[in-house]
C-alpha cells in the first residue's frame, strides 16, 4: 500500500510537470498575448513595457523563470482579472463549482443507479427500452438546450426558480438539475451493463440458490459489484464537475470556475491559464488515485500493488 | 460491508459541506438599484482600463477635476469647482473644493493628480489611455521613455526598487541631464537592453542601463528600472494644496471633457503604496473620491457599491446601494430582467431585440438611440488590387447598407457613409459616394477588371461574432452580385484578429470605432501617417497636415473646418468604407429616474434614483423614454 501511494505521488508530480510544460508552450504559440488590446501601443513602449516583464526574452527562458515561480506556491497575478492574483480567483470559484458539481453529481448517482438497475433488472421490458431511450437522449442532446428548455419550463411558464445568479440553494436547483442529467445518462447505461454482467455471475446464481429475495440479491450481492465500472467513470467526472461546466456555468450565471477556463484561454490570460489547468491535472491525478483506492474497499479481490 | 457504508456517507457529507461551504456568506441584503453590467472587469483602477463594463464602476467610484454631466455628458464642476483658462486657450488654472474627500477622510489636493497623472503616464504601467493626457505639455514625452529624450534633455533616473518596497512605489530616483545614449550591441537582438544611457548627475557623469539583472550589467554602468524625461517638465504644477495648473501643448477645445473621463480621476498614493497590487483594490482596502465606494466583489457575479458618506456632492446621491452584475451572457442578462432580478440591462442579445422592438404596443423600457461608433472595413491599401483608389470607391458604392442594417443588425442602427458618426455639435460629416452599383461597375472596369474579370479572390476577415458574420456574408452577397468579383470568409477569435489587423495581414477586414471623446478628432486623428491604429497602410500628406493644424486651431469653427476637410480627404480615398452607425440597445425599468440617452452610451449612477410610484404599467415618460441625444 505504501509502495503504492508513493509511486502514485510521484506519478503525479510527473505528470503536472509535463503538462504544465506542454500547455506553457501551447498558449504562447497562439498570436496575441495578455497585453494587446484594442488600442495599439506605440513600439517603443510596448518594448519598454516587455523588458520589465521579461516578455521579451525568448519562450525557454521565460518558461524557466515562471516555472521557478509556480514551484515555490505563487501563480502570480491574473493578467486580464487586474484586481486578484490567480489564487483569489480559484479560492473563489472553486468552493462554488465544487457545490454545484456535488449536487449534480449526488443527483446523476441516484438517477442514474436507479434506472440502470431498473433496466438490468427488468431487462427486454418496455421500461427498460423507455429508461434506455431516455439515457441516449440525455447523452445526446446537448446540455444548452436542456439548460433552456429547463429555463423557459420553470422560470418563465412555472416561476418556480430564479433565472440565474447564486446567493441561495435555490439558484442551484435548476443548473445542478440540468448539469446532472448528462451524467445520470451516463451512469445509468455503464449500471446497466454492469449489472447485467454481474446478475450472470456464478455467486449470484449461489445466492439466488440459497432462496433470498430478488431485492436483496441485487441490492446487496450484485450492487457492489456493479459500481466498479460506475466509480471508474465517476473518478474523471468528478473532477470535471469539480471544475465546472462551461456552458451550465454561463446560462445560469454561476460564478464558478467553468467559464474562467474558456475566457482566460481567449483572452490569453496566460497566468490564470496555467493556474487552471494545473488545478485540474491536480484534481484528475487525486480523483484517478482516490478511484483505485475505492476499487480495494469495494471488490475485496483488488489489491493494490 | 463496513467500509463500503463508510464511503458512501463520507461522499455524502463531502458534498454537503462543500455546498454550505459555498453558500456559506453569500447572501446579501437586496440592492436599491441592480443592473446588467456585461463581463466581469478587468479592473477597479481607472488608470487601467478601457471598457464600458469598467467605466461604469469608475465613474462612480473617482471624479477627476471635472464630471460628466448625466445628461449630455459634458463637463461640468467636478473635484475643482471653478477654473480659469489662459487667452491662448494653453493653461487651464483649477481651484479643488474644500469639501473634496476621500473616502477615509483625507482632503483630495493638487498633489494627488500630480501623483495620478504621473502613474497614467508612466510607461511601465502600460495605461491604454495614457494617450487622454497627451495633450499637456512634454506628457507625451514622458510616455514615450528613451525616446521621448534626446541629450541635453533633463532627465529622471529611477533605480531599481529594493526588494521589499511594494511593487506599486516608485524606485529612488536621481535627476540630471542627458549628455548621450549609447546604443548597445545590435547582435543580442534587442538593442534596447544593453543601451546605457550617460546621465550628468551633480557635475558627475554616471552610466545608466535599464535591467533588473545586476550581473548583466558591465562594468562602470548601473542598473535602473528606467531612464525618462524629468517629470518636473511636464505641463503640471500644484500651485498649492488647492490650486493645479495644467500647461497644455495646444489649445484643446475637449480638454475640459477630456478631464472629467475616469483615466485622469486621482487615486490614493498612500492607499496604492500602503497596500501594493492588487491589495489596494481589494473592497476593505480602497481609497476612493467618487460619489460611491466599493463595498464588496464576486468574481464574475457583482460588485457592490454603496454612497459614500465623504463625498461633497452626497445630498444629491440618491441610491444607497448598488449591484453592478457581472454575467458573461447577455440572454442570462436579458432573463433576468424580465424576470425583475434587475433593472437595468446595457445589452439585449440582437436576436432578442428584434422581437422585443417588434412588441405590440411599443414598450415602455426601450429607446435605441444613435451613438458616437462607427462599424467599418478597414482595406489594406498596401495590397493589390485595393491599393487602387478605384477599386476601394467602386467596392464602397456596390455595398448595398441599408438591407445590412435592415437585415444584419435589425436594432434601427443607421447606414454610415462617413467616418465621423452624425450628432456633434458644429461638424458636418462628409459623406463617400451613395450606392450606384453601375458607378462601381464602370470604375472596376477603368480599374482593369471588366465584370470582375481578372480581379483576384477577395477576402472579407472579421473577429468570430455572429452579427459580423451575417454582415460578412451580406457584403459578399453584394459585392459577387454587383461586381462578379469572388469573394471569400475568414473569421479569427478576438485576440488573433487584432494581431491580424496589426501586422496588416489580410485583404478587407472589420473594425469598429467608439469615440473616446465628443469631438471628431477622437475618429480622424486615427488615420495619420502611421497612426498605431491606422492599420491600413493609408498616407496622406495633407490629411497628416490638417489634423496637425487643427490640433494647434485657437478658433473652435476653424478647427472643424480642417477636420472636415481632413475627413473628405478619407471619404475619397477610401481606407476605410463605413458601413453603419451603432444604435444603444438599453432596458430601462419605467421607474428608474435620471438615466439619460447619451451619444457615448455612458450613464452616471450618481444621477440615478427609483421613482417606486410609477405604475410600471402606466408610466409617465421618464428621462430615458423621454428623449434622444
Amino acid at each position: 500500500m505504501t509502495t503504492f501511494v508513493v509511486r502514485r505521488l510521484i506519478g503525479i508530480a510527473l505528470t503536472l510537470l509535463v503538462v504544465y510544460t506542454i500547455t506553457f508552450f501551447l498558449v504562447r504559440a497562439v498570436p496575441g498575448g495578455p497585453f494587446s488590446g484594442e488600442r495599439q501601443l506605440d513600439p517603443e513602449i510596448e518594448a519598454n513595457f516587455k523588458r520589465v516583464y521579461n516578455l521579451d526574452l525568448p519562450v525557454y527562458q521565460q518558461y524557466f523563470i515562471e516555472i521557478g515561480r509556480a514551484l515555490r506556491g505563487n501563480l502570480g497575478l491574473s493578467q486580464r482579472l487586474q484586481d486578484f492574483t490567480v489564487s483569489d480567483v480559484i479560492i473563489q470559484g472553486f468552493p462554488i463549482s465544487a457545490a454545484l458539481g456535488s449536487l449534480a453529481l449526488t443527483f446523476a448517482i441516484l438517477l442514474g443507479m436507479a434506472a440502470g438497475i431498473t433496466s438490468a433488472v427488468y431487462r427486454g421490458s418496455a421500461a427498460d427500452v423507455l429508461l434506455m431511450s431516455a439515457a441516449t437522449i440525455g447523452i445526446a442532446v446537448p446540455s444548452f438546450v436542456i439548460a433552456s428548455l429547463a429555463i423557459l419550463l420553470f422560470v418563465f411558464l412555472v416561476p418556480l426558480f430564479p433565472a440565474a445568479g447564486w446567493g441561495t440553494v435555490w439558484h442551484l436547483v435548476l443548473p445542478a438539475l440540468c448539469l446532472g442529467t448528462l451524467y445520470a445518462a451516463e451512469i445509468a447505461r455503464i449500471t446497466r451493463t454492469g449489472m447485467l454482467d454481474t446478475l450472470s455471475q456464478d455467486y449470484i446464481r449461489t445466492a439466488q440458490a440459497k432462496g433470498l429475495s430478488q431485492a436483496a440479491v441485487v441490492l446487496r450481492h450484485a450492487l457492489p459489484g456493479t459500481m466498479l465500472p460506475v466509480v471508474s467513470f465517476l473518478g474523471p467526472a468528478t473532477a470535471g464537475i469539480l471544475t465546472g461546466s462551461v456552458v451550465i456555468e454561463k446560462i445560469f450565471a454561476i460564478p464558478g470556475l467553468g467559464w474562467h477556463f474558456v475566457q482566460a484561454a481567449l483572452q490569453r490570460d496566460f497566468t490564470l491559464e496555467m493556474g487552471l489547468v494545473l488545478l485540474y491535472t491536480a484534481l484528475l491525478c487525486v480523483m484517478n488515485f482516490l478511484v483505485d483506492i475505492s476499487y480495494a474497499i469495494l471488490d475485496p479481490r483488488v489489491e493494490l500493488k | 460491508m463496513f467500509g463500503r457504508t463508510w464511503f458512501l456517507i463520507v461522499m455524502l457529507a463531502g458534498g454537503l459541506a462543500a455546498v454550505g461551504w459555498a453558500l456559506h456568506g453569500s447572501r446579501l441584503p437586496p440592492a436599491d438599484f441592480t443592473f446588467y453590467n456585461e463581463s466581469e472587469l478587468k479592473s477597479v483602477d481607472p488608470a487601467m482600463i478601457t471598457g464600458h463594463p469598467e467605466g461604469r464602476i469608475a465613474w462612480a467610484l473617482y471624479e477627476g477635476l471635472t464630471r460628466p454631466r448625466g445628461e449630455d455628458n459634458r463637463a461640468e464642476p467636478g473635484t475643482a469647482h471653478r477654473w480659469d483658462i489662459s487667452d491662448d486657450g494653453r493653461i487651464y488654472t483649477f481651484y479643488l473644493r474644500e469639501d473634496a474627500r476621500w473616502s477615509n477622510g483625507d482632503p483630495v489636493t493638487s498633489r494627488d493628480f500630480l501623483y495620478s497623472m504621473r502613474r497614467l503616464l508612466d510607461p511601465l504601467n502600460r495605461a491604454e489611455y495614457s494617450y487622454q493626457a497627451w495633450y499637456i505639455a512634454n506628457a507625451k514625452r514622458y510616455t514615450y521613455g528613451a525616446k521621448g529624450i534626446s541629450p541635453g534633455d533633463p532627465v529622471e533616473v529611477e533605480l531599481n526598487r529594493a526588494p521589499e518596497q511594494p511593487n506599486t512605489t516608485r524606485g529612488k530616483l536621481l535627476f540630471g541631464k542627458l549628455v548621450r545614449t549609447e546604443e548597445g550591441d545590435k547582435t543580442g537582438g534587442d538593442s534596447a537592453r544593453s543601451r546605457v544611457f550617460v546621465v550628468d548627475i551633480n557635475g558627475g557623469e554616471r552610466r545608466f542601463m535599464s535591467t533588473d539583472d545586476d550581473e548583466a550589467v558591465p562594468t562602470g554602468v548601473e542598473p535602473c528600472r528606467q531612464v525618462l524625461l524629468d517629470f518636473r517638465e511636464v505641463g503640471l504644477r500644484a500651485i498649492d494644496e488647492r490650486t493645479l495648473e495644467i500647461r497644455l501643448e495646444n489649445p484643446t477645445h475637449y480638454f475640459l471633457d477630456l478631464l472629467a473621463f475616469y483615466p485622469l480621476a486621482p487615486v490614493h498614493q498612500g492607499c496604492l503604496e500602503r497596500y501594493g497590487n492588487p491589495d489596494w483594490k481589494r473592497p476593505e482596502n480602497i481609497v476612493t473620491n467618487g460619489a460611491f465606494r466599493l463595498s464588496q466583489r464576486r468574481i464574475r457575479d457583482r460588485i457592490r457599491l454603496v454612497k459614500s458618506d465623504t463625498y461633497w456632492d452626497r445630498a444629491n446621491v440618491r441610491l444607497n446601494v448598488i449591484d453592478a452584475l457581472s454575467i458573461e451572457d447577455r440572454t442570462t442578462g436579458l432573463n433576468l430582467y424580465l424576470t425583475g432580478k434587475c433593472d437595468w440591462t446595457t445589452q439585449p442579445p440582437p436576436n432578442a431585440i428584434r422581437e422585443l422592438l417588434a412588441a405590440k404596443p411599443p414598450r415602455n423600457d426601450l429607446n435605441p438611440a444613435p451613438q458616437l461608433t462607427t462599424y467599418f472595413y478597414l482595406m489594406n491599401t498596401t495590397r493589390y488590387p485595393l491599393n487602387d483608389v478605384r477599386v476601394r470607391r467602386a467596392l464602397s458604392m456596390a455595398l448595398d447598407r441599408d438591407e445590412i442594417t435592415r437585415v444584419a443588425t435589425a436594432a434601427g442602427e443607421k447606414p454610415a457613409f462617413s467616418l465621423v458618426p452624425p450628432g456633434l455639435v458644429g461638424y458636418t460629416q462628409q459623406n463617400c459616394d451613395p450606392r450606384n452599383p453601375d458607378e462601381a461597375r464602370k470604375l472596376l472596369a477603368d480599374a482593369g477588371y471588366p465584370g470582375g474579370t481578372g480581379f483576384p479572390k477577395l477576402e472579407i476577415h472579421y473577429n468570430s461574432d455572429q452579427v459580423h458574420q451575417s454582415i460578412a456574408e451580406l457584403a459578399r452577397k453584394q459585392w459577387q452580385r454587383e461586381l462578379g468579383i469572388t469573394v471569400t470568409l475568414r473569421n479569427e477569435e478576438w485576440a488573433s484578429a487584432q494581431e491580424t489587423q496589426r501586422q496588416m495581414q489580410y485583404m478587407v477586414s472589420r473594425r469598429a470605432w467608439v469615440g473616446d471623446y465628443v469631438d471628431p478628432n477622437t475618429f480622424l486623428d486615427m488615420y495619420i501617417t502611421g497612426g498605431p491604429n491606422n492599420n491600413t497602410g493609408f498616407s496622406n500628406a495633407e490629411y497628416d497636415r490638417l489634423i496637425a493644424e487643427a490640433a494647434k486651431e485657437i478658433d473652435g469653427e476653424k478647427r472643424l473646418e480642417m477636420l472636415q476637410q481632413a475627413e473628405r480627404i478619407l471619404m475619397d480615398e477610401l481606407p476605410i468604407i463605413p458601413i453603419f452607425h451603432y444604435v444603444s440597445r438599453n432596458l430601462v425599468k419605467p421607474y428608474v429616474r435620471g438615466w439619460y440617452n447619451t451619444l457615448q452610451d455612458s450613464h452616471h449612477l450618481r444621477d440615478i434614483w427609483i421613482d417606486r410610484t410609477v405604475d410600471p404599467n402606466d408610466p409617465r415618460p421618464n428621462e430615458y423614454m423621454g428623449r434622444t441625444p
